[in-house]
């Protein structure tokens, strides 16, 4: 199957494109949480909850111990808002399955995906969008951070935007490269993206520092949990002085990325071969 | 995006074409028993799947061809392929002049696609969303979009459901509102893969009229799969049957008819009873004055039989069949099994 890079268009068509895009799926997510009031605040409420549950025990720690490893309370803190907000982001940006792309995969709603006339890259980062039904963890986090801010706790925020896009970018182009597994085996690894997921949201919201190189080598590239949120936030504090330590994960994130659209662009090409053996039509539409 | 150029299409009539398209799938032989596992592990098992054997196959604009054939004969494959989600192993495919796995973008904006059993809509949506996303997506030009819903909406009688959400369909509504779906592009291709499986009669019927409609108006080229022989047979004027990746027959369905089945039963109703002796047709059963028989039309005229029965006794009454298509095509997939297992 021929990877389409979409036929050649400028910068400003393909912005407009993908402006109505997302616009047309924004108007999706606000129709879909509008149908009842009780449903958008049980979704609201459900997502606050367990964005702030999967960072509670770090919460905790930090608060018994008054920080941990060598980070302040505060720095605690700003690194778990930082974890939620990147998290909440994958959520606003890539909802529906489209960061969980082995369950489209291994389903066969890939199908769907492909017989839309746009290049696969643009449907992935336009379907997913939903800027409501995904903020939940979004605005957990901006809380969670807004208190970690103060005189202690000052972030480099002309480097804030640019982390934050090349963590969620790490965060997708992991889920990518593992869910690409499912082109070979649908069924087995259908579901591969909820335990990378899970290893995210478990690891995300913990300082490594003290742990062996090798482990945070480990945790920077083939696991990069640590980049989500604990090499950015490292360098938004300050923690790290060198002066290219707040482009690592920016420059970390597009290796990466690169590497995810081999692996997926590879698995693309076997899906052209062989096709879906299966198809289940749950999940695949809001 | 610009919706569908007409005009940037192939200079010649041909819709589809297919040259020694091959396409086959590897499947791996399951262990059933524990000791098989162990053998599977250090040596798996795989069989090769010759899903199509060098199909060749030429579909005019305009035409609307039935693609039938029993299970795993290679139909699904075949639309797979044309839907530009498959790619052949060997041979050429094209459709409107474009190689549809090279050319994706530029063809699926002009081809629709249903099978039967997914669809487009969006689940917790009404009817009305799914069509915005549609229009948005395949970015139609505003007129024409409202032009092609509000013909689909009348034709497949869509208003009234319109506002309600796909969850709340019934099998028939969904299929029409997802054929409705497929169409607001205006595709020069429309390609179905069983779109009409589970439904009732009305919402069959209603389904079939809408798409003769939409190929004499429009000229929509339609390549439609589906095991209701009697339905293909009502919407097409061409079937390629399929069989074990090859096409076993291609024409249309009197050929068919006449190449599979060419026997005919006549009844006969004799004044006095007795069971007149037809030459040329064979004798079947008798039940009090009326008497059956089977005769190759090719061979000998009806009117020669009745002539024979009346020089015999009075004739009271005639009633003379064609088998109808699902005996036909039962009638050919027996034929063809009995080729695969030795049988006669």
């Amino acid at each position: 199957m021929a990877v389409d890079a979409g036929p050649g268009r400028g910068v400003g068509r393909v912005s407009i494109d993908l402006c109505r895009l997302w616009a047309l799926y924004a108007r999706m997510d606000v129709l879909w949480i509008g149908r009842a009031g009780s449903t958008a605040f049980m979704w609201y409420l459900a997502d606050f909850i367990v964005g702030t549950s999967v960072v509670i025990s770090t919460w905790l720690l930090a608060e018994r111990f008054d920080g941990i490893g060598g980070w302040s309370k505060g720095q605690v803190f700003f690194l778990l808002g930082y974890s939620l907000i990147v998290r909440g982001l994958v959520e606003c940006l890539f909802g529906w399955n489209v960061s969980h792309i082995s369950r489209r995969i291994g389903r066969g709603q890939l199908d769907h995906m492909l017989l839309q006339p746009r290049p696969l890259w643009m449907i992935v980062l336009t379907e997913g969008f939903s800027p409501l039904t995904g903020s939940g963890m979004v605005v957990a986090g901006g809380i969670v951070l807004a208190s970690a801010i103060g005189p202690a706790v000052s972030p480099n925020w002309a480097f804030f935007a640019l982390n934050l896009v090349a963590s969620v970018a790490v965060v997708i182009a992991f889920s990518y490269a593992w869910g690409s597994l499912a082109f070979v085996a649908p069924r087995a690894a259908e579901e591969i993206n909820s335990s990378t997921m899970a290893m995210v949201d478990q690891l995300r919201g913990f300082p490594l520092d003290g742990l062996s190189a090798p482990l945070i080598v480990t945790l920077l590239s083939v696991l990069p949990v640590g980049l989500v949120a604990w090499l950015p936030s490292r360098a938004l504090l300050g923690l790290d002085q060198s002066p290219i330590t707040p482009w690592l994960t920016p420059l970390l994130a597009c290796v990466l990325a690169g590497i995810a659209g081999w692996i997926f662009n590879r698995g693309l090409h076997h899906y052209g071969r062989t096709g879906s053996t299966r198809y289940l039509a749950h999940g695949h539409r809001r | 995006m610009a919706g569908p150029d007409r005009l940037d299409t192939s200079p010649t009539d041909i819709a589809v074409e297919l040259r020694g398209v091959h396409k086959r799938f590897m499947q791996r032989q399951r262990a059933g028993t524990l000791r098989e596992l162990a053998g599977s592990l250090l040596h798996p098992k795989v069989t090769w799947i010759e899903a199509l054997r060098g199909i060749d196959l030429s579909v005019r604009r305009g035409e609307i061809v039935a693609y039938a054939g029993p299970n795993g004969a290679g139909k699904s494959t075949t639309i797979k392929l044309l839907s530009s989600l498959l790619v052949a192993d060997a041979g050429e495919v094209r459709c409107l002049g474009m190689d549809p796995s090279r050319d994706r973008l530029r063809y699926v904006a002009r081809i629709g696609v249903v099978f039967g059993q997914r669809t487009e809509l969006y689940w917790d949506h009404p009817v009305s969303a799914s069509f915005e996303w549609k229009k948005v997506v395949w970015d139609i030009p505003g007129d024409r979009y409202l032009r092609m819903r509000d013909t689909v909406c009348d034709l497949l009688d869509l208003a009234p459901l319109m506002g309600t959400t796909a969850r709340e369909l019934s099998l028939g509504q969904r299929m029409r509102v997802d054929l409705a779906l497929a169409l607001l592009h205006e595709p020069e291709l429309l390609l179905l893969d069983e779109p009409s499986l589970g439904l009732d009669v009305l919402a069959r019927r209603r389904i079939l009229s809408f798409l003769q409609e939409q190929n004499a108006q429009l000229g929509t080229t339609v390549l439609v799969t589906s095991h209701d022989m009697a339905e293909l047979e009502q919407l097409a004027g061409r079937i390629v049957m399929l069989h074990q990746g090859e096409i076993a027959f291609d024409g249309d369905f009197a050929a068919l008819r006449g190449d599979v089945m060419r026997h005919r039963v006549l009844r006969i109703e004799m004044e006095d009873g007795s069971a007149p002796v037809l030459r040329g047709a064979e004798h079947r059963a008798s039940e009090g004055m009326r008497h059956e028989y089977v005769f190759d039309g090719a061979e000998v005229a009806l009117t020669d039989l009745v002539a024979q029965a009346d020089a015999q006794g009075r004739v009271v009454d005639v009633e003379t069949h064609r088998p109808n298509i699902d005996d036909v095509v039962a009638e050919l997939y027996e034929r063809w099994q009995g080729d695969v297992t030795g049988q006669p």
